[in-house]
């Protein structure tokens, strides 16, 4: 074919354009660690990115959803714990008092003590969550102290009153997976969540019952601490030792679903990457040959370009 | 005979020295001079030679090439008139990767971000998640208007963008229609001064090469059929209408809003609209009515969707204060989207709760928070960041293609272009060569000339 120097030099400009564009390509992936960074470049792969992006993001939260769940199910055993406390100590008072050999100053003794623990119970009734200013026992009419305490001229509390609700918040861990970690108060609907003073499912209602067993000390009454308050505050006992399991198992579910969230998050990243991720071996293999292209095409073509037939005619 | 064979040579000087003048010309077509034996004269010895004549300069030209480059030229022009729409599409909706990079081994770890929605999308329902986690916290609160609102202007930027680029397209198919009309004078201006120029004989080699060019240059910008007129005139023709014919420029094009204020084309005196099936103004009409489009359709069914589903759930809920019936979202599209003002002031207004006694309630929130993986109908059944990654898969696909489709015509160009060369192209050897036979015979009709002279100054001295 007839060559012309026209399309000689044409030919050459091409072929370097070509070349630079190729390195510059390569050396964006290889500086960015990205194999495309526009839909254009490769769309199947771009949408895949953005999905797995989306999910990654949504993992993340997750991630951050059962961290908040696990420290607020941290801060409600906490209170389980003391309030389990106390209702042992109510169970021990119980089976002293109702012995009827057992004084009426002894039972006054008892009677104060009980009053402390129905102070007790009812502070810790009112435990905020630490993280969120929250009440933790109020169900979701969590913005107002949930108990309250009413006392009489001798600062005797004679009734404990709930202010809350029955509900509790669920907080998504996976899609369309949700988990509640609260406990309401009280619970005298007989559906939901288990309250965890009073219950009308398992009868427990441990403000009364303390408050009861105060008064019948106070008064004297051995046959009904004997024949009532135990019973009461075994009923109680259960109700609360079903909370503290159930949190338990809340706790073992959460870990289990944060150990998932974390795997599902790396393996994530590792979609991610192999979707979007330029290969550095390979990226870094091809740009060298794209530069040693350029470099041979500017020697050949500087070369080239110098002779003509006016370097051998005088 | 001596004196013509000087001039016969000189031309030949002449043409090698056009040709090497317009080596680096572009459209230039290489001209050779046509150098025939003189008319003998008969004697009666036989038929006497009177030497050479320069009848003609011709152009080496292939009219089949000419009409291939042109077509390709429409073909050429229409995918990058589409190629140039999309990209600056694509940069309108601003949906890029960016990596920080950590070049380890073999492959590399990156941290994958995006620029564009659909981090947006996924940061607004998070943070309905961290509302949900936190019903009471002002904090969340705050951070999901934050979120709402960066997400909003987003979607407006994009809305707004979009709509520059379908105004920007318009205004580029007026500029073409501009550059048509010149070009079409041009070709009648240059098919009367080929016609004045070839009157008394010859081919008006370079003017021919102009028009060329010129017809070149309008199959760039329109798919055009030409016909050879009277006196070496071309007529063309667009999408069935002549517009120019012999001298005359019969009728111009112009642009028309064909409703929705989308500009398409027809002639201006006639005011028929023509069917134009390349060029870029072809190009530019297709990416516009047809990716762009779909893509604008697609970002503001999203909006739109999104919004209504956000309020459908949000207004019926609670806030803090047991407040209720207020929107999340006002607007209708992407444009016009908008987060409700009276909860940017105020985010503890935000209904989270679907009780009006429980302000720590947080169904609403949960309800919106699992917006994101809920499949919408108005979406084609596709969760809102699917929706839109589709739409952004979509682009690119039509880019992708536009992209592959400009290579490909610039590779049957360069390949047609070479062809074109290989026939008409000048080569500096081939001129240097014709050059030096051309001074050599000249220099030899030189010594002819003296020849004859030596020749009659002895035939003089014979008088003495």
């Amino acid at each position: 074919m007839r060559v012309t120097s026209h399309a000689f030099n044409e030919s050459l400009i091409n072929q370097l354009n070509a070349l630079t564009a190729r390195q510059y390509n390569l050396q964006n992936q290889v500086s960015s660690g990205l194999r495309f960074s526009a839909a254009s470049d490769d769309p199947a792969a771009m949408k895949n990115t953005l999905d797995l992006q989306a999910g990654k993001a949504a993992q993340t939260h997750y991630s951050g959803n059962i961290a908040t769940l696990l420290t607020r199910a941290t801060s409600i055993y906490n209170v389980l714990q003391s309030l389990h406390t106390i209702s042992t100590r109510a169970g021990e008072l119980a089976t002293l008092a109702s012995d009827d050999t057992k004084s009426q100053t002894d039972r006054d003794n008892y009677a104060g003590e009980v009053k402390q623990l129905i102070q007790q119970a009812a502070q810790l009734a009112n435990t905020k969550d630490a993280a969120t200013g929250q009440y933790l026992f109020g169900g979701t009419a969590s913005g107002a102290a949930p108990f309250v305490v009413t006392k009489d001229a001798n600062d005797n509390v004679t009734g404990v009153t709930y202010q809350g609700n029955s509900s509790v918040n669920k907080i998504e861990i996976a899609d369309g997976v949700t988990v509640s970690v609260d406990i309401p108060g009280a619970n005298a609907s007989g559906s939901g969540a288990n309250g965890l003073f009073t219950d009308s499912r398992s009868g427990a209602d441990f403000f009364s019952h303390l408050i009861s067993f105060q008064n019948n000390l106070e008064s004297g009454n051995t046959t009904a601490i004997a024949a009532t308050d135990t019973a009461n505050f075994q009923i109680d006992e259960n109700n609360l030792l079903y909370n503290i399991s159930n949190n338990g198992a809340t706790q073992t579910r959460l870990n289990t679903a944060a150990t998932f969230a974390s795997n599902n998050s790396q393996s994530l990243d590792t979609m991610i990457s192999n979707a979007s991720g330029a290969d550095m071996v390979q990226t870094i293999v091809q740009l060298n040959q794209a530069q040693t292209a350029y470099q041979a095409a500017l020697q050949s073509g500087s070369k080239i370009m110098q002779l003509s037939l006016l370097n051998y005619i005088q | 005979m001596a004196a013509r064979s000087l001039q016969t040579q000189q031309t030949g000087v002449e043409v090698s020295g056009h040709n090497l003048a317009n080596v680096n010309t572009a459209g230039y077509s290489r001209q050779r001079v046509d150098i025939q034996t003189s008319p003998f004269i008969p004697t009666s010895i036989g038929a006497e030679g009177t030497g050479a004549n320069a009848v003609s300069i011709q152009q080496l030209i292939s009219a089949g090439l000419n009409g291939q480059i042109q077509r390709q030229f429409s073909s050429g022009g229409y995918w990058e008139g589409q190629q140039s729409a999309l990209q600056n599409t694509q940069n309108a909706l601003n949906e890029f990767l960016n990596g920080g990079t950590s070049a380890s081994s073999s492959t590399s770890t990156t941290s994958t971000t995006s620029t564009g929605l659909a981090t947006q999308l996924s940061g607004l329902f998070t943070a309905f998640q961290s509302v949900a986690t936190s019903p009471g916290s002002i904090s969340a609160r705050q951070a999901l208007i934050g979120q709402a609102q960066s997400l909003a202007t987003t979607f407006n930027q994009v809305g707004t963008q979009l709509n520059t680029q379908r105004t920007s397209l318009n205004s580029s198919i007026t500029d073409d229609v501009g550059s048509a009309n010149n070009l079409l004078a041009s070709i009648a201006s240059l098919n009367k001064q080929i016609a004045d120029a070839e009157f008394r004989g010859g081919t008006a080699n370079d003017l021919r090469d102009a028009r060329e060019q010129v017809l070149g240059n309008l199959s760039k910008l329109s798919n055009i059929t030409t016909s050879t007129g009277v006196n070496g005139s071309v007529d063309v023709n667009i999408g069935g209408q002549s517009l120019v014919s012999g001298y005359k420029v019969m009728d111009t094009l112009q642009t028309y809003d064909a409703g929705g204020g989308n500009l398409l084309v027809q002639t201006a005196t006639g005011g028929v609209p023509l069917t134009l099936t390349g060029g870029s103004m072809q190009g530019t009409i297709d990416a516009r009515d047809g990716t762009l489009a779909t893509l604008q359709n697609s970002i503001n069914t999203l909006a739109a969707t999104l919004i209504t589903q956000v309020n459908a759930i949000h207004s019926p809920g609670f806030g803090l204060n047991g407040t209720t019936g207020a929107d999340f979202f006002s607007g209708t599209d992407a444009a016009s989207m908008s987060v409700n003002q009276s909860l940017v002031d105020n985010p503890s207004l935000i209904q989270a709760s679907g009780s009006a006694t429980a302000s720590g309630d947080n169904s609403v929130a949960l309800s919106l928070a699992q917006l994101a993986s809920a499949s919408q109908s108005a979406l084609n059944n596709q969760t809102f960041g699917n929706s839109y990654t589709q739409t952004v898969a979509d682009l690119g696909n039509a880019l992708y293609d536009a992209n592959n489709q400009v290579a490909n015509q610039t590779a049957v160009a360069k390949m047609l272009s070479t062809q074109r060369s290989s026939v008409s192209g000048v080569n500096l050897d081939e001129e240097m060569t014709n050059l030096m036979s051309y001074q050599q015979a000249y220099a030899a009709s030189a010594e002819l000339v003296k020849t004859v002279n030596q020749m009659l100054q002895t035939l003089l001295a014979l008088k003495n």
